[in-house]
This record gives C-alpha cells, sequence and structure tokens, in this order.
C-alpha cells in the first residue's frame, strides 16, 4: 500500500518536490507511532512472562531481598529446589501421564467421528452430531458438579483414569467438529477412484483419506495437549485428595504457601509454561494457523 | 458431502456399518460423560441434595425461587454483567486496534508471536505473576506509581475491594487481547486494499477507514470473536478462583466461584448446580443471537 501524491501539472517541479517530500515525512512518521506503539504493546504483554523467568532464575538471597525485581542475579538454586523439595518432577510427571493419553485418544476419537459425520451416511447421524456438538455451547461448569457425584460412583474420582476420561470428553465435540471440517473439504473423486480400484470403505478411511488431513490432526493435536496441560479445574475438583497432582494443581497448591517460597514457585511456574512456550516457538506457524482456522471453521 | 445417489447399495450398507462403528466413541463418550451429567444436573435442581444422602428429598422449584431471592446472586451477577461489558469489550477494541496497527505496518511475524503468548499460558501461571505484579509491598504496579510519585494511589490491588474485580479483570484482559489479535488479523487479510487506498484518496481518515471500509469486511470474523468473549465471560472461573477466591469479602464473587463454593465448600450441591444452570441459561441465547447474525452477515458478504 503505497500511496504517492497525485501529481497536478499545474504546478511547479519544486512545489512538487516540496510537497513529496512533506508526503514522506508524514508517512514515515505515521509509521514510528505505529511501531512505537506496538513496541509498547509488546513491552507489557511480554513483562509477565520476563518476570516469571528472573523471579526463578535469581539467586534466593536476591528473591528475598528484592522477590521481583529484574535480573539482578543468576542461579539455578530456585529451580532445584522447585523440582527436589517442591515435588515438580512429581508434578511434571502426573501432567504428562494426564495430558499425552487424553490428547492421543482425543485424536484418534475425532478423526474417526470427524470422518463418519463429514462423508459416511449412517443412520441418526444427523442427531447424534447435533448432541457432541451440542457440547460446544454448554460450559463445562454446568455439569461439572453432577459428574463429580458420576466420578465418585463409577470409582474413577481420584484416579487418572477417570481425569484423562474427563479431559477427553470435554476436548471431543470441538476435536470432531473440526476434524469434519477438514475430511469434508477432501474432494469425492478421490473416494470413488479408490472405490473403482476395489478399496474397502474402511482402507478409503485409513489409507486414502487419513493421510489428507494430518495437518489438520496434527493441529489439533497441539490445542488438546495445550488445553489439557494447562487445564486448572479438572484436577481441582477431580483428583481432589493430591495424590496425583498437574503442575497446575501443584503450582496453585505452593501459592498457600509464606512468601519466602516465592523462588521455588517462580521456577515452578518457569517449569510449567515452559512447555507451551516451546510448543509455541517451534509450532508458530502451526499453531496460529490452526487456531485460526479451527476458529473461523468453527 | 456423503450420500451420493449413484453408489451401489452394497456400499451405501458399507458406508453405514463403517459410519457407525466409526461414530460409536464420541457417541458412547458423549453420552456417559455429557448427556448423563447434564440429566443429573436437572434432577439435581429439584431435589435438595448433600453429597451422600442416594435419595434426595423432592422440593420442586424451591432452589430456584431461593437462588433469585439470594442478594449473593444477584451480587455475583453484577460482577458477572461488570466482567462481561469490560472484559469484552476492552480485548475487541484493543485487538482490533493492534490488529490493524500489525496489519498496516511491517514486522507482523514478530509481533503475532509476541501478542499471542499471553493465550496459551495456564491460567494459574497468570494469576500467579500478575498476583506479584499486584502485590502491595513489591509489586510492580505500585513501584511505578511510587517512582512517579502517586504514591497516594498505591495499594494493595487485589485486596482492596474497591479495586479487585477491575484488578483481575485487567489481567484476564491481558490474556485476552492477543487471541482477538490473531483472529482479526486473520481475517484481514482477505481485506479488499484497493477499497482501502481508494478512500485514502477520497480523504478519509485512518479512523474513518477503519470504520467505514476495514470493520464491515471483517464483521463476521468480528462477530466471531465477539461471542466467544463475551460467552466465555458468563463462565468465567479459573482467574478469579486462583487471584481472589472471590474474595476479599465476596467483592470478586462471580456465579462460577459462588456455584464452586456452594457445591464444594458448603456442601450445598443442589444450589451449586442450580447456579451452574444460570449460567447456562444467560450464556447460550447470546451465542444462538449472535451466530445468527454472524451467519447471516457471512451470507451477505458471500452474495455480494
Amino acid at each position: 500500500m503505497i500511496d504517492l501524491p497525485v501529481a497536478v501539472s499545474s504546478r511547479s517541479r519544486s512545489e512538487e518536490r516540496l510537497e513529496f517530500r512533506r508526503h514522506v515525512v508524514r508517512r514515515s512518521t505515521g509509521l514510528a507511532v505505529r511501531h512505537l506503539v506496538l513496541v509498547l504493546m509488546a513491552a507489557l504483554t511480554l513483562f509477565p512472562v520476563v518476570l516469571i523467568i528472573s523471579t526463578a532464575l535469581k539467586t534466593p538471597q536476591d528473591v528475598r531481598s528484592d522477590p521481583f525485581g529484574l535480573f539482578s542475579s543468576f542461579s539455578f538454586e530456585n529451580l532445584r529446589s522447585a523440582w527436589t523439595v517442591g515435588r515438580f518432577s512429581s508434578y511434571l510427571l502426573d501432567s504428562l501421564l494426564l495430558t499425552v493419553p487424553s490428547t492421543i485418544v482425543v485424536i484418534v476419537i475425532s478423526t474417526m467421528a470427524g470422518y463418519a459425520f463429514a462423508r459416511l451416511p449412517f443412520p441418526g447421524r444427523t442427531a447424534i452430531f447435533y448432541v457432541v456438538v451440542l457440547g460446544l455451547l454448554v460450559p463445562f461448569f454446568t455439569y461439572m458438579i453432577p459428574l463429580y457425584f458420576q466420578l465418585r460412583s463409577m470409582g474413577l474420582l481420584d484416579s487418572l483414569v477417570g481425569a484423562n476420561l474427563v479431559l477427553i470428553s470435554t476436548n471431543l465435540s470441538f476435536g470432531t467438529f473440526f476434524m469434519r471440517a477438514f475430511f469434508s473439504d477432501l474432494p469425492e473423486e478421490l473416494e470413488q477412484a479408490a472405490r473403482i480400484d476395489g478399496a474397502s470403505e474402511s482402507r478409503i478411511f485409513a489409507q486414502v483419506m487419513m493421510p489428507l488431513v494430518s495437518s489438520g490432526a496434527a493441529a489439533l493435536a497441539v490445542f488438546t495437549f495445550l488445553s489439557n496441560w494447562n487445564n486448572f479445574l479438572v484436577p481441582l475438583l477431580y483428583l481432589p485428595s493430591g495424590k496425583y497432582r498437574p503442575l497446575t494443581a501443584g503450582l496453585y497448591n505452593f501459592t498457600g504457601g509464606r512468601s519466602m517460597d516465592i523462588g521455588p514457585l517462580a521456577a515452578g511456574t518457569l517449569i510449567t509454561i515452559v512447555p507451551v512456550i516451546v510448543i509455541f516457538v517451534v509450532l508458530q506457524r502451526q499453531v496460529t494457523q490452526g487456531f485460526m482456522s479451527g476458529a473461523v471453521k468453527g | 458431502m456423503g450420500a451420493v445417489s449413484n453408489v451401489p447399495a452394497v456400499t451405501r450398507r458399507a458406508q453405514a456399518r463403517l459410519g457407525i462403528l466409526l461414530a460409536l466413541p464420541v457417541a458412547i463418550v458423549t453420552a456417559v460423560f455429557f448427556v448423563f451429567p447434564m440429566a443429573n444436573a436437572l434432577y439435581y435442581s429439584v431435589v435438595d441434595f448433600d453429597g451422600l444422602d442416594p435419595t434426595p428429598p423432592f422440593v420442586g422449584l424451591r432452589n430456584f425461587t431461593e437462588m433469585f431471592t439470594d442478594p449473593a446472586t444477584w451480587h455475583a451477577l453484577g460482577n458477572n454483567a461488570i466482567w462481561i461489558a469490560i472484559g469484552t469489550a476492552a480485548p475487541m477494541i484493543i485487538g482490533l486496534l493492534v490488529a490493524v496497527l500489525i496489519w498496516s505496518g511491517r514486522g507482523g511475524a514478530t509481533y503475532r508471536l509476541l501478542f499471542f503468548l499471553p493465550f496459551m499460558l495456564p491460567g494459574v501461571a497468570i494469576g500467579i505473576v500478575w498476583g506479584w505484579i499486584y502485590d502491595p509491598v513489591n509489586g510492580w504496579i505500585n513501584r511505578v506509581l511510587n517512582a512517579i510519585g502517586l504514591d497516594g494511589l498505591s495499594r494493595g490491588w487485589l485486596g482492596d475491594p474497591k479495586t479487585a474485580i477491575f484488578a483481575v479483570l485487567a489481567t484476564a484482559i491481558w490474556a485476552t487481547c492477543g487471541f482477538v489479535t490473531m483472529i482479526i488479523l486473520s481475517a484481514l487479510r482477505n481485506v479488499d486494499v484497493e477499497l482501502v487506498d481508494a478512500a485514502r484518496i477520497d480523504g478519509a481518515n485512518a479512523g474513518q477507514r477503519l470504520w467505514h471500509i476495514l470493520l464491515p469486511q471483517i464483521m463476521p470474523v468480528f462477530l466471531m470473536v465477539l461471542t466467544l468473549t463475551l460467552v466465555g465471560g458468563f463462565s468465567v472461573f479459573d482467574i478469579i478462583f486462583i487471584m481472589t477466591g472471590g474474595g476479599p469479602a465476596d467483592a470478586t464473587e462471580v456465579l462460577g466461584t459462588y456455584a464452586y463454593s456452594s457445591a464444594f465448600q458448603l456442601n450445598r450441591i443442589s444450589y451449586g448446580t442450580v447456579l451452574a444452570l444460570l449460567i447456562t441459561v444467560l450464556a447460550v441465547p447470546f451465542t444462538i443471537m449472535l451466530n445468527r447474525l454472524q451467519r447471516r452477515l457471512s451470507l451477505q458478504g458471500l452474495g455480494a
């Protein structure tokens, strides 16, 4: 978008040149102001993250004397005490045990269901799809209390299986909806050609169609992982005894402590957000595009 | 999509079989972990369940009448209203402006990276670090205020009932803006740049171009983010629970935290359930209304 001034023939060359220079000045001031605003906003956005990192990596003495001062010293002492005394190593393990299985199951079930709802006519398809998608409309809040007593009566309260099942179910509506959109976009001809070649229906799904939605499945895997990794309410409610405690619940539990514990708390927070930042930096394009296509399709 | 008339009956039967097989897991999980607890929520709302009694007494609509005559409900609802009004308007406005600034300037990828990060962080981490920023003694807000001579304004932002809700809200706005920016930025990619240039030549200033040229073109996407942000405001829980737990003195209590404390701290399971149902009943009409509007606008966009 370069907008040059419209030259008027009646004006002299020097007038034109002056007009052009004024225009350039106006334009670059605009650009400078724009970047100034953006840089300020970016600093504001980034500051809390820098604060976490800086507090986590200071010496415990510096944390005590000036808890939130930025980068006054460097030490792994807080990380070490969070890892051992603060039990963050066990929280990390529980986070993985909650996040990895539920993410894998969500991808598998959503891909299967997305294909069925997009391309396979079967009795009751529309009705079942509507009920599944209703889950997008109804907040988890509405049924979280009955779900607590249901899990208790099923013997799944305070168990990783139960918490995994809840995390699976809360992600399935979106997952199914998302994968269905990807399968719907595939051309009919592919399916027909494979059928003419004698491929069975299940083979068409597994070997022809599924590989074509792998980028969608990968994007879904990233959001599901993140949403489960960040989930606070599910462990709070359904893992009440603290026998299993993922990072989010571990952090929350830690905040009850004295202000002396700020160093390890900052280190624990850092441990919790490191996977998020790594995913974000490594898969930046996929994550943002996936979020956008998910949002725009949804 | 799906059934085609020239598919032979044998294939159709095979498709139906596979379809049922592939949809079975989602149907089972949805039935057990969504439909069944939803039905139970309705049942809990008309009995008086304390979490232990296997046959709780039927009380009809008593939970509902109690809810509507309970001042705490109205207080929480008022806080939800503040939360929804400011917590929707601010990210929408800031997100839109930031997106337009990135879109019309250069270096988009770096900014996109920076602004989106907060949206991906866990609520607990956000709550903890903002708790430090609001800290009465060492917090950065008070440090800055003291440094510029506004010592009189410094306080315990989360501990003062007058400021607590706004302090938590500011944190939530910080966490949401990047998401709005990202989605609007994606919509701006499809904007007709020639229209913007034509408006500029016709002498429209930046504000007029934004309002009359850019906004109408991205309206369907704008409404979609509006819906997501607005509806999220009804069921807000994590950030408030983590930062203030509803306090000080109920100053930040919303329906979500009130439902949680009723059910799990006071063992009034039925009352908590009724409060949770209220959240849904309030949120669903907004979702439907905005979705309709969005669909109508995107259809018009296709027709034009």
